[in-house]
């Protein structure tokens, strides 16, 4: 059985926008989410989304619809997440102060994230302590946290997303989920 | 049960990967060990509140579709043209050979549009205009060859007659011993020049 999204990258692959344009409406949601939360940053994340579907684009003919659609977006979105993490500057501890001026440390030097105060407030104390302890998971425990929790994709899912065996991505959820725990447990 | 194989079995359990009967060894575990209770019900939170974010989808700009559809390629069959060209190397290096030389012949042809004339016994020959006359009575010996012109032979030719992008008239006085070639296609054109390069190379 042709799966919808198999339907739609046929059209498209023959041109017709308006299929590929309900691609994106599907998955762009989909994937800003995944890239947000991998980067942490909005004008990055609107990168990848772009960058994600144009690669799609250029790739429909590639595409075997015996596969998931979904696996396959995610997989090239989580690649390029991958590789903007990598291409970023060496890491440093943000909470370092800096040597030569007294109560400055690195978020100062981060560019602002066009978070207005207002989706601020609405942020509650608890989603902010999970979104830090997110971001301080090593990038390969936090694509996969990050496709098993946010995207709700199944351990094979995610196996066939990351092409990692599914024992291993057993054991990064496992520890991913302790790492949290441990970040977490005592603000519970 | 040992606590670590516990911990083990809580994570299975949490990737709705633990089959029920370990899932009431585990129970039963839990009910005799504080510390792996305490374990537990972090780890079962911890889950609870990752899957909470699933619901709190951040918002991307409202331009974000219109900025992909925009810079995807415009032109579908642009995209098929290329693939095409992908995939036929060969066809479309031959093909754009053809078109070259095509090209180099029709600028070679347009540039080359005045009149000429060739031949061992011009005196014989009346120009006038475009239009090359052999008038009747007179003989010509040897060939003649017209380039962009008319022509129109009433008297008598002793050779071959080439007649390149015109018109040949002939009269019924007309008499040409040779062979008479009318040529007045931009390829046969290119064949004539280059048979007659081959000759003429033969014959040097």
């Amino acid at each position: 059985m042709e799966n919808p999204e198999g339907r739609l990258t046929k059209l498209a692959l023959k041109g017709d926008q308006r299929a590929f344009a309900e691609l994106v409406e599907l998955y762009k949601d989909k994937i800003y989410h995944l890239a947000y939360r991998m980067l942490n940053n909005r004008h990055e994340a609107e990168d990848i989304v772009q960058e994600t579907f144009l690669r799609v684009y250029r790739n429909l003919d590639r595409y075997d619809d015996k596969q998931k659609f979904s696996t396959w977006i995610y997989r090239i979105g989580t690649n390029l997440c991958i590789d903007r993490l990598r291409k970023r500057k060496p890491t440093f501890s943000l909470d370092a102060e800096m040597n030569d001026q007294e109560g400055v440390d690195g978020y100062s030097l981060i560019p602002s994230d066009n978070v207005t105060p207002e989706t601020e407030l609405l942020l509650s104390e608890t989603q902010r302590l999970i979104y830090e302890a997110i971001d301080s998971l090593p990038v390969k425990y936090r694509s996969v946290m990050i496709l098993r929790y946010l995207q709700d994709l199944s351990l094979q899912e995610i196996s066939d997303v990351m092409d990692i065996p599914v024992t291993t991505i057993k054991t990064r959820v496992h520890r991913g989920r302790e790492f949290l725990r441990k970040k977490l447990g005592p603000k519970m | 049960m040992e606590c670590k194989l516990a911990v083990s079995m809580m994570h299975d359990y949490l990737d709705d990967d633990l089959p029920g009967q370990q899932q009431r060894e585990l129970k039963e575990h839990l009910l005799s060990c504080t510390d792996c209770r305490v374990k537990f019900k972090e780890l079962e939170q911890t889950d609870m509140l990752m899957f909470s974010l699933m619901h709190h989808n951040p918002v991307a700009s409202e331009d974000l579709v219109d900025r992909i559809m925009n810079s995807i390629p415009k032109s579908k069959k642009e995209r098929g043209f290329v693939t095409w060209i992908k995939r036929h190397p060969a066809l479309t290096a031959a093909s754009l050979f053809l078109v070259v030389m095509l090209m180099s012949t029709v600028t070679l042809g347009n540039s080359d549009r005045q009149l000429v004339v060739r031949g061992s016994d011009l005196d014989q020959v009346v120009i006038k205009g475009d239009t090359v006359i052999v008038p009747s009575g007179k003989v010509i010996s040897g060939d003649l060859t017209v380039e962009n012109g008319k022509t129109q032979v009433f008297g008598e030719v002793n050779g071959n007659v080439t007649v390149i992008d015109g018109s040949l008239y002939q009269a019924s006085t007309a008499h040409i011993s040779g062979q008479v070639k009318s040529i007045d296609q931009a390829v046969s054109w290119i064949w004539y020049k280059v048979t007659n390069m081959f000759s003429e190379v033969a014959y040097r």
